[in-house]
């Protein structure tokens, strides 16, 4: 009992130290720590993601919630049905897969497929939702709405998790676990975007989404499931193979072996950058599309505002003339009803954007420091004397 | 590897035309179906010695291979003399799992115990049956075995009619064993090699790894699995162990992999190489610290007198993106 006493503690004090900091926010914030995904999650994820890539898939977890990590222990995908768009972005790509996991039809459809898993002794708590991503390509509306939708509507501790299947192919497995911060939360609730808004709540793009560390477990039967599909009939096969072709055609030469993956040893530089230039590109082609809506909103507002300027000494003059005839006075506000102001555009989008292109640095970064390892190591296994020199 | 005889048999009294196929199939498993089968094995209640559950997957056009992609729970009960299976539950889960996977039918079934008896005899009848079940296509039976201290044995099964009279052949099956293939695509591979990682970790769980991080335990596997074969071949030079001409072969083809480029064009290779990845990753870098610059000095009026200084900073980020942009085309041509 003493340990379990203490974290709660622990917790309780995290939690007033959290309010103290947004004591603005009415909802107690989540202490959620880590993630933690069982195998049979990785493994159903990384079959839908890639066999509808490079489409995106979606799909719901269940698990349950033990001391503050998310221990995520089963996972189904959502059917792809047609949904009209009900954002209230015009923006956002028409894609029904990603729009999924917030479509009325598939609460429904998870609501009764948990209801099915509780029967079998799965753990039935709706705890998130996952999907495929392309490179790093996963900041955008519909990930944001999803996980609003998740944390308002269905329950506060959830998560989403990104599968990135195009960074998975090249050898280690990309899965992380995002949650949209409390700070960002409120203001999405809200839609508070405008830059009086942000410079009041101070929110930067790194403020968006909280990232979870994220860890594999295995169940009992796994691991020894593995440990079988490690060592094929280690019994049989000491003695010495009678010729070349024995030795080609027998199982320990076979690639299907599990370990070791050695995927992340070659060498494709170009296919990986010209794709990143291509994304970073896009993300500078929508940086500058919100630039110019926004320089567009300042000339307007500035001529609105010279308009109404205009306006307010004709008006003053008016009344000067008018006192010296002694008429009565004209309303000097008039102009709140004849002129209007245009709406602020919403700075969201370049928020996001912005968060992208830190994600997409980063995933180069990661890249840069490994292939150049490789193109070191390529370069003093073919030049020996170079590097003796 | 367990070898197969096939022979075909005359088939029970069984009426025309009804019969399932019994033409030898191979079966395919997808690592993800059995996980599924041990996670529910897990989930068994405490007085359940085994449970089953039902396989789908995909068949080849002729039918000789089945694929099995993914299983479901079914709840049943067994006692003494009767055998419960939740059929409602299995109609419904099926219609909500094809509902996200069109593409995938029927197969089979799966039974967590090595054990055939009568139970699975009456229950691969229902799987292999019309209507409902795979017919004309035979039902796979796969068993997984679970039992503690002892390896897990997979075995998959398909089954003819068996039986003098038709009310014997309904709760009699002969079930006849089937090879089968354990197979990872390229894309389960890393997950597997992640899952794979924890398998000698006391609490049987394991971080993600970086890029890095993998790069390097991929070299420091190779490095050991070269230590391992100079070491064999030092043996064998000191004649300790014998000496094999195939295994000499193998490895002298291997070495001759090694390929024989001129110096000047790996280092010419090298150096275009090189500059790319550098060069990509500064403009990466670049265009990330523009961007976060003319967010903040949109955001941040206030300290820099008025709405002007962030018009002129956004004009600036905005120019600068632009000279980004066209030089980020200069370079794609230039590599173009």
């Amino acid at each position: 009992m003493a340990p379990f006493t203490q974290t709660d503690q622990v917790n309780r004090l995290n939690t007033t130290a959290h309010l103290l900091q947004l004591h603005t926010m009415a909802e107690t914030p989540a202490s959620l720590a880590a993630v933690q995904v069982e195998a049979l999650v990785v493994m159903k994820i990384i079959k839908h993601c890639s066999q509808t890539f490079p489409s995106t898939a979606t799909g719901a977890l269940v698990g349950m919630d033990v001391d503050g990590t998310l221990e995520i222990t089963n996972t189904f995908p959502f059917p792809v049905v047609e949904v009209p768009a009900e954002s209230h972005f015009d923006n956002a790509a028409p894609n029904p897969a990603a729009a999924a996991p917030r479509a009325k039809a598939n609460a429904a459809y998870s609501g009764e497929m948990i209801r099915m898993l509780r029967e079998v002794n799965t753990d039935a708590n709706n705890v998130g939702w996952y999907t495929s991503a392309n490179m790093g390509n996963f900041v955008n509306m519909n990930v944001i709405e999803n996980q609003f939708y998740y944390q308002s509507q269905m329950n506060e501790r959830t998560v989403a998790l990104v599968h990135d299947v195009s960074r998975s192919a090249q050898g280690s497995l990309s899965l992380r676990a995002f949650r949209l911060s409390s700070k960002f939360m409120a203001g999405f609730k809200e839609n508070k975007f405008t830059s009086e808004d942000l410079q009041k709540s101070n929110m930067r793009h790194q403020d968006i989404f909280d990232e979870l560390p994220v860890q594999i477990h295995n169940s009992h039967l796994i691991t020894s499931f593995i440990h079988q599909l490690q060592c094929p009939t280690t019994s049989a096969s000491t003695e010495l193979p009678p010729s070349l072709a024995a030795l080609e055609s027998s199982p320990f030469n076979k690639t299907s072996t599990l370990a070791p993956n050695l995927e992340n040893m070659s060498l494709s530089i170009d296919p990986f950058l010209e794709k990143n230039c291509d994304l970073l590109l896009d993300s500078i082609e929508t940086h500058n599309t919100e630039v110019n809506n926004y320089q567009y909103y300042q000339r307007v507002l500035g001529r609105e505002q010279q308009k109404i300027n205009n306006w307010k000494t004709k008006r003053a003059q008016e009344n000067a003339t008018r006192a010296t005839l002694n008429q009565p006075l004209l309303p000097e506000d008039e102009w709140q009803r004849l002129f209007k102001l245009p709406a602020e555009p919403s700075r969201l989008e370049s928020m996001l954007n912005t968060r992208q292109v830190d994600q997409y640095a980063r995933q180069v970064d990661s890249f840069v420091s490994s292939s150049t390892g490789k193109m070191f190591a390529i370069k003093g296994n073919l030049l020996p004397n170079e590097v003796l020199k | 590897m367990d070898s197969f005889l096939h022979l075909a048999r005359p088939l029970g009294p069984v009426s025309v035309g009804t019969a399932p196929t019994t033409a030898p199939l191979n079966v395919v498993i997808q690592p993800q179906a059995i996980f599924s089968v041990l996670d529910h094995s897990l989930r068994r209640n405490a007085d359940q010695e085994r449970v089953i559950g039902t396989l789908l997957g995909t068949r080849s056009e002729d039918g000789s291979e089945v694929e099995v992609r993914s299983a479901f729970a079914v709840g049943h009960s067994e006692a003494e003399d009767q055998v419960e299976v939740d059929m409602e539950y299995h109609k419904q889960m099926l219609a909500l799992h094809l509902k996200a996977n069109p593409r995938e039918v029927l197969v089979g079934w799966y039974a967590t115990a090595s054990e055939l008896n009568t139970f699975s005899a009456l229950i691969q009848n229902f799987y292999s049956g019309q209507g409902d079940g795979t017919w004309p296509h035979p039902a796979v039976h796969l068993t997984v075995s679970t039992q503690p201290g002892k390896d897990l044995e997979t075995r998959a099964y398909i089954s003819a009619p068996v039986g003098v009279t038709a009310e014997r052949a309904a709760d009699s099956a002969a079930f006849i064993p089937v090879p089968y293939e354990l197979r990872y695509g390229e894309a389960d591979k890393s997950g597997l090699e992640s899952i794979a990682n924890a398998k000698d970790a006391e609490e049987r769980s394991a971080t993600i790894t970086s890029d890095i991080e993998s790069l390097e335990r991929a070299v420091e596997e190779v490095l050991s699995m070269i230590d391992r074969v100079s070491r064999y071949v030092e043996s064998v030079i000191d004649e300790e162990t014998p000496a094999s001409t195939a295994m000499g072969q193998f490895l002298l083809n291997a070495l001759a992999l090694a390929p024989k480029v001129e110096p000047a064009d790996i280092e010419r290779d090298f150096n275009n190489h090189i500059q790319d990845v550098l060069v990509v990753s500064y403009l990466a870098n670049t265009v990330r610290t523009q961007m976060e610059l003319s967010t903040r000095l949109a955001t941040a009026q206030l300290t820099l007198g008025g709405g002007e200084g962030a018009a002129t900073g956004e004009g600036k980020g905005n120019q600068r993106g632009k000279g980004n942009q066209n030089r980020r085309q200069d370079r794609e041509e230039a590599r173009a």
